[in-house]
């Protein structure tokens, strides 16, 4: 990593950052101290089951809340001393919305545009942009409680995108969308990124995290256990699984295993299931020294299966807990 | 001038908001007509008697009145924050580079609006009735309450922020209604009241407005009681604001 950087050069970075509540007179460390650096244009992703302090990293980053301690920068401002500088810089999407609901969506973008010291001439052409790239045209000028969730959602995305901000944080945004919704905003997000925002978003979805981010760092109990592009994590963090079934009465599992048991390349074997399981890291290597020695042997396989390391798995391995099993009750977060 | 464009701009919203529903602007001129068609016959017996020494009932009886109406006018604007704290609005205009007085003052001025429209159509409606306009005075007096619905109205939104939650708020607030209203002498003046009654009376704020709201109505503009009136006004109306001001700045869902 260049030495020289500045903070400048990051749409986020934060150093031993730190938040406490005081929750049913009991401590509850939102953040133990979170070190993180996020590059411009790409799509970052805190991923992370629920109370793992993911929205409070986001309310502290869009200077809704004071950190205890440590120091963050956001779009090359500091966040406590210039938080002005920061919110000129920044849009944001929340998790519970923010779109006036007496208002029509076009009255709502309207605002924000004024309130961003964009020009009336200048916010009328931006909100007919937006209306037209986020599909709001047939409903703009309705007022916004009788909108359905998916369109909702978008007039949020709208309203938080209103001022082409640098960079762009969206707390658990597909929460609630359908499928179909979930992925439009996906693709939104992403031509988002081609016009060079960067963006910043939670989400307790493996899918989400894997598909969408650039990068992502895993968040449980306040800490960042882990942080890398998916592929990494999956590559550093967890291994594949490849399945070998040999055909029948050509060798034992037994012996198909133990050929492969002293390989340096494996991490982990089984037999089971009529099968043989091996636990490799490097999926690529892997799989060509298997099959070499599967030729030299001169032995037939009947299946080849390979399954790839999930995210999950990722958690699983730091956390011992699964990301799915672990929406714990934890006193609501920044409550 | 961006802040001047702000206030502006919030304002506009709220108003569009309540304009939008209907049912709040005929409220808000109707239960103020009830009053005095339903109460007044009540102080019909009372005239010339103590505590009504013009005789005249409903020139007493309108500045309280009126000075209800303006504390009414004030007393919903935390409903309507922790509406929009629960929706998110103010999360996301938070994040915004927006002034958080601004924000504030919108609504109090919506408010404030809110109550002078419905009062002139009660004070026009009252001179049928027997009521003795000084114009002079009474736009003065609409002032005086202006600056009465504007702290309340600030006191509520901070409350609203504060509390979150319309159970506690609605407690709150109604709690506070009943002696702050009382004890200022809107319905009966409090000189029918004993002492240890009129020496509380000083403690409340409302009170002083009422007063001088009473001289106003009477035509008198330059007296001490008038005076009084807007000094404490005033202070309420700046500690208000700052307090709301100072919600705004920290509020959290």
């Amino acid at each position: 990593m260049p030495v020289t950087r500045s903070s400048s050069d990051y749409a986020v970075r934060t150093t031993a950052l730190r938040k406490a509540f005081r929750a049913n007179k009991q401590q509850i460390e939102a953040l133990k101290g979170v070190d993180l650096e996020v590059t411009r244009g790409q799509i970052f992703g805190f991923l992370g089951p629920n109370g793992a302090g993911k929205t409070t990293a986001l309310r502290i980053l869009t200077t809704l809340l004071p950190a205890d301690a440590g120091e963050a920068f956001v779009a090359g401002a500091d966040v406590r001393r210039r938080p002005q500088d920061v919110r000129r810089r920044i849009g944001y999407v929340g998790q519970i919305g923010g779109a006036d609901l007496s208002a029509t969506g076009r009255e709502n973008l309207s605002l924000q545009g004024r309130l961003y010291g964009m020009t009336s001439a200048e916010t009328a052409r931006r909100v007919n942009e937006l209306a037209e790239s986020l599909d709001l045209k047939a409903f703009s000028d309705r007022i916004v409680r009788t909108y359905s969730g998916g369109q909702r959602r978008r007039l949020e995305v709208a309203l938080g995108i209103m001022h082409r901000p640098e960079v762009l944080f969206l707390d658990e945004p597909t929460t609630g969308l359908d499928p179909q919704n979930r992925n439009n905003l996906w693709d939104q997000l992403r031509l988002l990124r081609e016009t060079g925002t960067t963006i910043c978003l939670t989400t307790h979805y493996l899918e989400e995290a894997d598909q969408l981010s650039d990068r992502l760092a895993i968040i449980d109990h306040g800490r960042i256990i882990a942080e890398g592009t998916p592929h990494e994590l999956k590559q550093r963090f967890a291994a594949s699984t490849i399945r070998l079934v040999p055909k029948p009465g050509a060798v034992s599992l037994e012996q198909l295993g133990r050929e492969f048991a002293h390989e340096t390349f494996v991490s982990g074997l089984q037999v089971k299931d009529g099968s043989v399981q091996l636990r490799v890291t490097d999926t690529t290597e892997a799989l060509a020294a298997i099959f070499g020695r599967l030729r030299n042997l001169g032995i037939e396989l009947r299946t080849v299966s390979l399954t790839e390391p999930s995210l999950d798995d990722v958690f699983l391995q730091e956390t011992g807990r699964s990301l799915r099993d672990s929406g714990e009750p934890v006193a609501k977060e920044a409550a | 001038m961006m802040f001047l464009l702000q206030i502006a701009l919030f304002f506009r919203r709220k108003m569009l908001e309540t304009l939008r529903q209907p049912v709040w602007v005929f409220m808000g001129i109707s239960v103020p007509l009830l009053y005095m068609a339903l109460f007044a016959p009540l102080l019909k017996p009372l005239a010339g008697g103590p505590g009504f020494p013009s005789g005249r009932v409903l020139d007493t009886f309108l500045p309280g009145i009126l000075a209800l109406m303006a504390f009414g006018a004030g007393m919903g604007a935390g409903w309507i924050v922790i509406w929009e704290l629960q929706s998110g609005v103010i999360e996301r205009l938070r994040v915004t580079p927006a002034s958080r007085f601004a924000l504030l003052l919108g609504g109090v001025m919506r408010d404030v609006v809110m109550f002078i429209v419905p009062a002139l159509v009660v004070i026009v409606v009252a001179i049928p009735f027997g009521f003795h306009p000084h114009w002079t005075g009474i736009f003065v007096l609409l002032g005086l309450l202006a600056l009465l619905t504007a702290s309340v109205s600030a006191t509520s939104s901070a409350l609203g922020i504060t509390l979150k939650e319309i159970g506690s708020l609605a407690a709150v607030v109604t709690g506070l209604q009943l002696p702050l209203t009382l004890l200022s002498g809107v319905l009966l003046p409090l000189s029918l009241g004993p002492d240890w009654l009129r020496v509380l009376a000083h403690l409340n704020p409302m009170y002083y407005a009422v007063e001088a709201a009473r001289d106003l109505a009477a035509g008198t503009t330059a007296s001490i009681v008038v005076s009084e009136g807007f000094l404490v006004m005033c202070a309420a109306v700046v500690a208000a604001l700052w307090w709301g001001t100072g919600s705004y700045r920290k509020a959290m869902t």
